[in-house]
């Protein structure tokens, strides 16, 4: 039975350290690996890509990146099976990577997540996130109840999905709307959508289901101390929020 | 030669006591050297001798002024001492040119600032000034979304949460914008990495990191200290640096490792950012803060093109690097960290760590290149303290005659005070900053009147931050003004529940040698000085910004601006604004005098009055029975009154509850609502027991999502409307 998770490093990437705690508190084995020594990831079982700005986001956001030897691994293992989960940064690696949507060729993607619109600027914003799938048609999400609502934090400048209506209509009808943009109450409208997304969409999943990309940082709002006015207990230390997500990966990481 | 020495700022003078000491003419890169030693930036040679005013101990300081950040004392958790470092600077000049580029920079420079006392970096705040930015095609609304964008394009990029932060928009900041620019980091007391080398440090080999030296920011630091002439700025574009917060990232997580390594093999170390000086200001200051000389070899430096004059090596401002002081033996290490296992050489070209000399005992600073000393001077001469006593008048307080106000329209006024630029939402500035990166943010900027983090894992220890300093106070009086900004960002600090417990400043002035702007400076410490004592809180770092001075001749309004550190036992117990529940009772804590100079009503209704009298009493009380509502677990909501007055003060506290999906209104009965002599307006489930003779009781929350004051009915979603959008049209 094994289950380790490792967090990838690339130059630029800024959000490894919490992501690696969200993971740990949720029960994670999860460590570190540094793009100083990409062949440690092959005795890993599940990636993670956190947020950052990868190789300094040069060209598009993720398009280096994706190029990077750590990805030489990440492809290999999603295509054996592995668990991959992009966060934000992580996200846009993960398309460029073409490992989703997946409707094209690896390192061809069908989509972009891209500039900002109307303003192309950043926007640091707290968002909630929607299911917008069976939860067990990706195994990262699995353990989500339906229609789950994560709370957690948009902030990028490039999370715009883009596609020719061709690619999104491929994107809808094989199922890979993974997580739409919604209010509070679970309703989703444009209002919702902090950057203009087609498809309100916050995340992508491929067509195995073992490869998930969203664009919100789940992990910012993962703890009561980061939300005390939803704190769902006591402890302020205690995982919760947007933390959900992090619990249903690790869940699926120990059942491969 | 490429980039030789461009005109120096020294003074005759000057030049004449350093070849007088010298026994000869001094070098070219000695002239260089002692240009940007000898600057004010550098020296504080006009400022340094007020400065002693400022009280700089007490309890809570681990480190005050003197190193490249303080730090003071957070807490304890699991046995540990946890301490915050704080450094406040400007980068006023080179973003009045440059903006994106200056006010980047800035807050590359401020972050290695706390990096190197060997602290994570968890928060930067920034206290920005901007001219008018209201006609579309102005420089000044240029300056005001260029160096926005900087601020966020660096911060975001290295992955560092903006908390905090303010601005003021004024026609006094036209021709010279203030960027100044807070950073905080975290550290055990136990790890603290000092600036300056040990007794014993003879035979330590220095070590610098980071980007390849090359021709940017040359005459940086006299730069800085030069009035902004629109022919010059132009020419002085050179003097600009230009930052990479993509290799910065990259250092910081080295650095990181490299402390691991340090205190995994128990070892000293001296470890300094390289600011004004370059090599030069850098490595002399190491060494001679710990009564050592330097050799170093400017052969030796990894450079990002050939043909650099040495005085351009050692003295330019190249962006991106820091400097190491490391016992021998564990140089190999630190080097492979940077360079293999960090991959430096990769992330930006020629960026490495190498060792470019070494710590002598001789306190003699030395500099080689090509073979051949180019410079040899005594360490003490060049980096002691210099002093230039400058006149200045004494300033006076501005007196305004008082006047009968006539009675306010509240239905007129509210709309145009919430819609003012100085008290409208922030938010279209804000979000384009990172509040969030690192997930330790509890309150992020905007939330509260101060920033929250839990930034040690695992600890309910928490930090806040706040920042204050009121230009509308600053061009009336600039020593009331720097009380002001000591009072407010305290205020702000507890506002949020946290015991303040610390202070910094950034001093941005006119021109030192005009005796009228040298006297508003000096008032302006007189100020600080006052109000410190009176609150027992100490000024552990700082920083002063003269020359702010347009063609005209005109200097900025005196804007001593001031953060506060304040500490939290339990990040649980956070007073947040937003209002909780119908029925509660509103006080309003602390001054209420009923003045109105100075404040955004003044200027609406185009009156002159005299300043709201400050009363460090009626502080210290209202604090008190803050904290004591707080403890007694009756405090619901609290918000500091500060530019708008006490009603804008509430009605954020309704917008905060309307926003989160609790509608809850007000019903008031206050004379004058946009008074802003100061206090807290807070919500409390009962007021029995507040001592009622440092608190007011001025109305009640109700269940309607309106706000009633003085029987004048207003919907909040409308108000909200008109407070939420000024802003977007300079920040779509």
């Amino acid at each position: 039975m094994s289950g380790r998770i490792a967090v990838l490093v690339f130059p630029g990437t800024n959000s490894e350290d919490e992501t690696l705690r969200v993971l740990r508190d949720c029960g994670g084995d999860a460590e570190l690996v540094h793009w100083s020594s990409p062949e440690r990831l092959a005795g890993y079982d599940a990636y993670v890509l956190s947020g950052g700005f990868a190789h300094e986001d040069r060209i598009r956001a993720g398009a280096v990146a994706a190029h990077d030897r750590m990805m030489d691994y990440v492809i290999q293992g999603a295509q054996r099976g592995k668990l991959v989960f992009g966060i934000c940064n992580g996200a846009q690696i993960v398309l460029e990577a073409g490992l989703v949507p997946g409707t094209g060729a690896i390192r061809k993607p069908t989509a972009a997540f891209t500039h900002n619109a109307p303003a192309p600027h950043f926007v640091c914003r707290h968002v909630y996130m929607k299911l917008a799938i069976e939860p067990a048609r990706c195994a990262i999400t699995a353990s989500l109840p339906r229609d789950a609502l994560v709370p957690s934090w948009a902030a990028h400048g490039e999370g715009r999905l883009a596609a020719t209506s061709k690619h999104l209509d491929e994107i809808v009808t094989g199922g890979h709307l993974a997580f739409v943009y919604a209010h509070a109450d679970g309703t989703v409208d444009d209002a919702a959508v902090p950057n203009g997304s087609a498809l309100r969409c916050a995340g992508l999943v491929n067509r195995e289901g073992n490869v998930l990309a969203i664009m919100p940082h789940a992990e910012r709002d993962a703890w009561n101390f980061n939300h005390l006015e939803r704190s769902d207990s006591g402890d302020v230390l205690a995982p919760s929020g947007g933390s959900i997500i992090f619990r249903s990966f690790v869940e699926a990481v120990s059942q491969l | 030669m490429l980039h030789s020495a461009p005109s120096v700022a020294l003074r005759e003078d000057e030049v004449e006591r350093i070849a007088q000491r010298l026994g000869r003419e001094p070098s070219a890169v000695e002239l260089a050297a002692f240009d940007a030693q000898w600057s004010e930036h550098c020296s504080y040679k006009s400022s340094r001798h007020h400065l002693k005013r400022l009280p700089v101990s007490g309890s809570s300081v681990v480190l005050g002024p003197g190193e490249d950040a303080g730090i003071l004392h957070l807490g304890i958790h699991d046995g540990e001492r946890y301490a915050v470092v704080i450094a406040h600077e400007s980068h006023n000049h080179p973003s009045q040119v440059v903006p994106f580029e200056g006010a980047a920079t800035g807050v590359g420079g401020i972050v290695r600032d706390v990096l190197c006392m060997g602290a994570q970096v968890i928060a930067v705040a920034d206290p920005l000034r901007f001219g008018r930015a209201d006609a579309a095609e102005s420089h000044a609304r240029y300056v005001a979304q260029a160096a926005v964008d900087g601020i966020g394009a660096y911060g975001n990029a290295i992955g560092v949460p903006n908390l905090a932060g303010d601005v003021y928009f004024d026609a006094g900041f036209d021709e010279n914008c203030l960027i100044n620019v807070v950073a905080l980091g975290l550290v055990k007391e136990s790890n603290v990495i000092h600036s300056h080398v040990p007794k014993d440090a003879d035979g330590w080999e220095i070590v610098l990191v980071g980007k390849a030296t090359d021709a940017s920011g040359f005459g940086g630091a006299s730069f800085s200290s030069l009035t902004l002439d629109a022919e010059d700025a132009e020419a002085n574009k050179g003097a600009v640096q230009v930052p990479d917060p993509f290799l910065k990232s990259v250092l910081m997580r080295a650095s990181y490792r490299t402390f691991a390594l340090l205190h995994e093999r128990k070892l000293e170390a001296a470890f300094k950012d390289l600011g004004a000086g370059g090599i030069m200001g850098c490595s002399a200051e190491m060494t001679a803060g710990g009564g050592h000389g330097a050799a170093i070899d400017l052969d030796r430096v990894n450079v990002a093109l050939e043909g650099m004059a040495p005085e351009v090596i050692a003295v330019g401002e190249t962006q991106e690097r820091l400097m190491w002081a490391l016992p021998p033996a564990i140089v190999p290490d630190v080097l492979r960290i940077y360079n293999e296992e960090f991959t430096l050489p990769e992330v930006a070209y020629n960026a490495r760590a190498s060792v470019i000399g070494r710590v002598t005992a001789d306190k003699r600073y030395v500099l080689r290149y090509d073979g051949a000393v180019v410079m040899d001077v005594e360490s003490d001469f060049l980096t002691g303290s210099i002093r230039d006593e400058l006149p200045y008048t004494e300033v006076i307080r501005h007196a305004a005659p008082a006047n009968e106000l006539a009675a306010v329209s509240v239905e007129y006024l509210l709309p145009r005070v919430l819609a003012h630029r100085d008290v409208c939402s922030r938010e279209p500035l804000y979000r384009r900053y990172d509040a969030v990166v690192r997930g330790c943010t509890v309150l992020p900027r905007g939330a509260a009147d101060a920033g929250v983090l839990a930034p040690i894992p695992g600890s309910p220890l928490g930090v806040a931050l706040a920042v204050a300093g009121n230009p509308r106070y600053g061009r009336i009086d600039p020593r009331y003004a720097a009380e002001h900004a000591v009072i407010e960002a305290v205020r702000r600090v507890v506002a949020v529940g946290a015991q303040p417990i610390g202070l910094t400043d950034c001093l941005n002035f006119g021109n030192p040698r005009k005796p009228d702007q040298y006297g508003e400076f000096v008032r302006a410490v007189d100020g600080l000085a006052c109000a410190a004592d009176a609150l027992t809180l100490p000024f552990v770092s700082g920083n002063v910004s003269l020359y702010n001075e347009s063609a005209d001749g005109s200097a900025v309004p005196a804007s001593p601006i001031v953060a506060c550190v304040g500490a939290i036992e339990d990040v649980g117990q956070v007073i947040t604004p937003g209002l909780k529940h119908a029925g509660s009772t509103l006080l309003w804590i602390g001054s209420r005098e009923l003045a109105v100079g100075g404040s955004v009503l003044a200027e609406l209704l185009g009156v002159d009055e005299p300043l709201p009298a400050l009363s460090y009493g009626a502080e210290r009380t209202a604090i008190g029975i803050l904290r004591d509502a707080a403890a007694r677990g009756i405090l619901r909501s609290c918000r500091a009154v500060s530019d708008g007055g006490m009603l804008t003060a509430l009605v954020r506290m309704a917008f905060d509850a309307f926003t989160a999906g609790r509608p809850i209104g007000a019903e008031i009965d206050f004379g004058n609502p946009f008074c802003e002599s100061g206090g807290f307006v807070c919500e409390v489930s009962d007021a029995a027991g507040v001592d009622l003779t440092g608190a007011l009781q001025i109305g009640v929350t109700t269940e309607a999502p309106e706000l009633v004051v003085n029987g004048t009915h207003f919907s909040l979603a409308q108000l909200y409307e008109i407070w939420s959008k000024p802003l977007s049209e300079i920040y779509p």
